[in-house]
């Protein structure tokens, strides 16, 4: 077995070399840069603000949750931050529930949702620390980032927004240079390999404004200066059900499958002027990769990169004992004696 | 030396000399800016259009869900209560409206009152008001909304509303299904119109406190069970199902009114579901006028301001915002026949159901008192208002009169005392100053604390132990009283003859203490500071110590502040409502009535201040009626022979 592979790498790499005569790149190569080299991924989904006509927020942010589970995120690498009970709002006419649509298809707040921050626990402080990994002592496992260098993380925000901040709760806000330090402080401890950051607020693309770090895609649903609006009004319940942005990302989230060869370059395009009144912003110079070759599942799922060999590979062992037998054979016992060196070097004094 | 004391920098140049010597022309300038001001409010350029800042209310977000069987259950209510009321007729039906808050499983509750009325001889009024309350379902009982119905007897002289109660009772059915109430909800049926909201009140957020039953005329008791803070309350007054148009009551004690948040939100719920309803609305007829946009509004402020200036709450709502809960009234006006909108008599009810359906949602989604809106405004037209910050430069204008009349009048205080002087040329700096070191500040300190001390008894006597005890029935002596109060002071100036100075410092004073209470009953009412000012500025501004002014001149003055006497005002004012109201009487028929008429106004304004705490009465003798003494002293200008001041100068 072993000379045989040894030959096939030697072919690859003869392969190679000759490529790399031509002036052009070598496509494997292309091909390798533009491929993902992450091996987990990790969402951090967060609804800032609170109050009962906010109902939009929190359905926002459970869709998208709704989502990254479906497409195979665990809820243990999911940190989901809800800054409102609206499930059990007092003025809910459906306790224990929350829909993002008004035929109320879908229960988002379903039996299996893992709120890890909630009520006043959303704050910017604890929000930042849980990016930056500086949690406090007695954090439990569930609310911490624990992301590596190989970790692709989606970072989503809703709630309202300003000019260069978010509002959280509604008594304060994170700006976003704060946003942006905090970035960069995952980056220098390589908390993450790529970073999609996605926010529906209004003047949402102040958020990402101020990012230097690398591997950073940013999505945003408004532009500085815009609003970000709301999609429709259940009547029955008397509130705005969801943003138009997430509205229009959820739609096509909805048919993305595990497998699926959707990219994020089509994600991005997802919310076009027309339906969303508000102009989505993206910012993608400081990503390395082009978006159409980057499939939606590097950062909505949990897919990772698996290459596909057809050649036969023996994974078997051989028969244990002679294995064992083989191996007591083929070094046989060496007699040895240890020799103590003296710790003192006693004879030199005598 | 301190520098604002610097004689050197005294109001002495130029500038206010000149200014001094055309000091009525200035003052009647910004008098006429102020009016003008005021008159340009009614312009489109000058009055805001109405919007909600109130995220939290979301109004007609929600469907309607209250249907047809609602409007049901409210006429066969109705006609159990109109059987009820046959064998009832001054009292209310407390068992039938008791058993069918019971019957809807409320926590249901009465509450017993009792007033102590001061005049006559002491009687005593008993009354009881029921209320039933639906706990909020999921939620502690720390805030309550309340939906308050008056029920008046078929004996009373009012309007008949008995629709409003079983109105009521159809909403608290529906209501009580529903599991999203954030807010308990109270519903109250109230009887002797605002004596019963006042008491219940009063038991709701003073009840468990140590009654002081020596001071107090309405003993209000306490309620058995009470529901949070109230954020909220929409009083209903109905007169039939089927109607013609909502007329919005706004106007509370005082003069409050409620956030325009709550006034919007309803006009925008009437508005969805197709109900013609505005503020001050009239009939149909009466809307198609030929007036033009300008007129309208114009006539829509004063509307609103006259009513606002009283201070009498116009419905039970305005006894809330006393306790700071934004209350209004809805008060639906019945369809005349005839009319060509044939409205099906089985779902009459339902668009107004509907309405007070999604008012209660959206009041229901607050989640704070209302506090984003304005609070004080005035409501030029159905969606258009005008804010504090736009209304209160023509008060200021003219306040400002008086103000700068005040500084002027000071500042050539010395130069009038040293033109009498013989020899001006030896005046110094500091001679100017001993001139008003030596006004006579002691005897006119005396003279205002007498004006006050006669306009104070106004407040004190008539509910004094011995004057109550006297025979007589309240409207009498009330008049009387304050006709002697009035006597007193109109006499004062000829028994008290100043010293010297004393005219022009009392002038001063006069000047800015008028001044002052414009400002301030402006802010806390500004109907009232506003027609106040308009009314009497111009007197003040032509009131004149000087001698030497021209005699005919200082009759009229005299004239016209007479005239300005607060009883001779209310006097006049209740001619002209008779006027209005009865036009076949003769005059002297009329005078006679309006004299009557006029008494009895004063003592429900007594009666008012005492009870509800309204300060009309109060205004009226403590600041008013001591500033019209000061200003007769002034228009009279008695004084002692002029020789005196010379000689006192001389010794300094």
């Amino acid at each position: 077995m072993l000379p045989k592979g040894l030959l096939l790498l030697l072919i690859i790499i003869y392969s190679c070399a000759a490529e790399h005569e031509t002036s052009m790149l070598p496509e494997a190569y292309v091909d390798a840069a533009q491929r993902s080299t992450h091996t987990n991924n990790w969402a951090v989904l967060v609804d800032a603000s609170r109050f009962w006509f906010n109902y939009r927020h929190v359905a926002n942010v459970l869709s998208i949750y709704r989502s990254v589970k479906r497409l195979g995120i665990p809820d243990s690498q999911i940190i989901l931050m809800i800054a409102d009970d609206m499930a059990c709002n007092a003025r809910n006419p459906r306790p224990g529930q929350v829909y993002n649509n008004a035929n109320q298809h879908i229960n988002v707040y379903g039996d299996d949702v893992e709120v890890d921050y909630r009520g006043y626990e959303v704050t910017v402080e604890n929000f930042v620390r849980l990016l930056t990994g500086r949690t406090q002592n007695g954090t439990a496992r569930s609310k911490k980032l624990l992301s590596d260098a190989g970790s692709n993380v989606l970072i989503y925000l809703t709630g309202h927004g300003g000019d260069g901040f978010l509002k959280f709760q509604d008594s304060e806000e994170i700006t976003s240079q704060e946003l942006a330090d905090g970035i960069q402080q995952m980056w220098e401890k390589k908390r993450y390999n790529e970073l999609f950051f996605m926010v529906d607020t209004c003047q949402a693309a102040s958020l990402y404004e101020k990012f230097t770090s690398p591997n950073v895609l940013a999505v945003a649903s408004s532009l500085v200066g815009e609003d970000s609006l709301s999609h429709h009004v259940d009547p029955s319940i008397g509130v705005y059900m969801i943003d138009r942005y997430t509205y229009y990302a959820l739609e096509f989230l909805e048919k993305v499958q595990p497998f699926s060869k959707r990219t994020i370059g089509e994600f991005l395009q997802v919310c076009p002027k027309r339906v969303c009144i508000s102009t989505v912003g993206v910012r993608k110079d400081l990503y390395r990769r082009d978006p159409h070759k980057v499939p939606i599942t590097d950062f909505f799922g949990a897919i990772r990169p698996t290459r596909v060999s057809t050649d036969r590979i023996n994974v078997t062992l051989a028969n244990e004992e002679d294995f064992v037998n083989e191996v007591v054979q083929s070094e046989p016992r060496k007699q040895f004696k240890i020799i103590l060196e003296p710790q003192f070097t006693a004879e030199l004094i005598k | 030396m301190g520098l604002l004391s610097d004689p050197s920098l005294s109001t002495h140049n130029k500038l206010v000399d000149n200014l001094a010597k055309h000091m009525r022309k200035v003052c009647y300038a910004f008098y006429t800016a102020g009016v003008i001001w005021f008159m340009c409010l009614a312009l489109p350029e000058f009055n805001h259009g109405t919007y909600l800042s109130e995220n939290a209310l979301s109004p007609g977000l929600v469907y309607p869900e209250i249907r047809i069987d609602a409007n049901r259950l409210a006429v066969q209510l109705l006609e159990e209560l109109q059987r009820e009321r046959k064998d009832h007729q001054s009292t209310t039906p407390h068992a039938w409206i008791l058993a069918k808050f019971k019957e809807f499983g409320l926590e249901t509750h009465t509450h017993n009152y009792t007033l102590r009325y001061p005049f006559g001889g002491g009687k005593e009024f008993h009354g009881k008001n029921v209320y039933g309350i639906l706990r909020a379902p999921r939620i502690g009982s720390t805030e309550g909304i309340v939906f308050s119905a008056p029920y008046r007897a078929p004996s009373s002289v009012h309007v008949d509303i008995t629709s409003s109660v079983p109105l009521l009772l159809a909403f608290a059915d529906f209501a009580r299904r529903k599991n999203y109430w954030a807010k308990d909800l109270i519903f109250l049926v109230t009887e002797q119109e605002q004596l019963g909201m006042q008491a219940w009140l009063e038991a709701y957020h003073e009840g468990d406190r140590d009654p002081d039953s020596t001071n107090s005329y309405l003993l209000a008791g306490n309620l058995p069970a009470r529901a949070g803070s109230l954020q909220a309350a929409l009083n209903i007054e109905v007169q039939d199902f089927e109607i013609d148009y909502i007329d919005v009551k706004i106007e509370g004690l005082n003069g409050k009114l409620p956030n325009l948040d709550m006034f919007n939100l309803v006009q925008r719920i009437m508005a969805r579901e197709g109900v013609t309803s505005g503020y001050k609305q009239t009939p149909r007829k009466k809307r198609r006028s030929s007036l033009s946009n300008y007129e309208q509004n114009l006539r829509q402020i004063l509307a609103m301001l006259s009513t606002q200036s009283s201070g009498v709450p116009n419905g039970n709502h305005g006894l809330f915002h006393r306790y700071r809960i934004d209350a209004l009234t809805i008060s639906a006006a019945k369809r005349v026949t005839n009319s060509n909108v044939k409205a099906n008599p089985s779902s009459a009810a339902v668009p107004l159901l509907k309405a007070i359906e999604g008012i209660a949602r959206s009041l229901n989604n607050l989640l704070e008192r209302f506090h984003q809106s304005f609070f004080f405004y005035v409501i030029v037209h159905n969606d258009r208002y005008i804010s504090i910050g736009d209304y209160m430069p023509a008060l200021v204008a003219l306040a400002a009169c008086s103000v700068i009349k005040a500084y002027l009048t000071w500042s050539t205080l010395e130069a009038t005392q040293k033109s009498d002087d013989a020899n001006p040329k030896t005046e110094t700096a500091s001679g100017l100053e001993s001139i008003k070191l030596s006004l006579p500040y002691g005897s006119v300190l005396i003279y205002l604390a007498a004006a006050l001390f006669i306009g104070y008894m106004g407040n004190v006597l008539p509910l004094h132990q011995y004057i109550l005890e006297l025979p007589v029935s309240a409207a009498p002596l009330t008049a009387s009283i304050l006709i002697a109060l009035n006597v007193l002071g109109f006499g004062l100036p000829f028994v008290v003859v100043l010293p010297p100075g004393a005219l022009e410092l009392l002038h001063i004073s006069l000047l800015l203490i008028y001044g002052c209470a414009l400002i301030v009953i402006g802010l806390l009412n500004f109907s009232l500071g506003f027609f106040v000012a308009v009314l009497t500025t111009p007197m003040v501004i032509a009131l004149n110590t000087k001698s030497s002014a021209n005699s005919t001149l200082r009759s009229l003055t005299r004239v016209w502040t007479l005239l300005l006497n607060p009883l001779v005002v209310i006097y006049i004012i209740v001619l002209i409502m008779s006027f209005y109201q009865f036009p076949e009487l003769t005059l002297q028929q009329l005078l006679l009535r309006a004299a009557t008429a006029a008494m009895d106004a004063s003592t429900f304004a007594l009666i008012d201040s005492v009870i509800y705490g309204n300060w009309l009465y109060f205004a009226i003798c403590t600041v008013f009626l001591p500033l019209w003494i000061i200003c007769w002293t002034l228009a009279l200008a008695k004084r002692r022979d002029s020789a005196i001041p010379q000689a006192k100068l001389k010794i300094n």
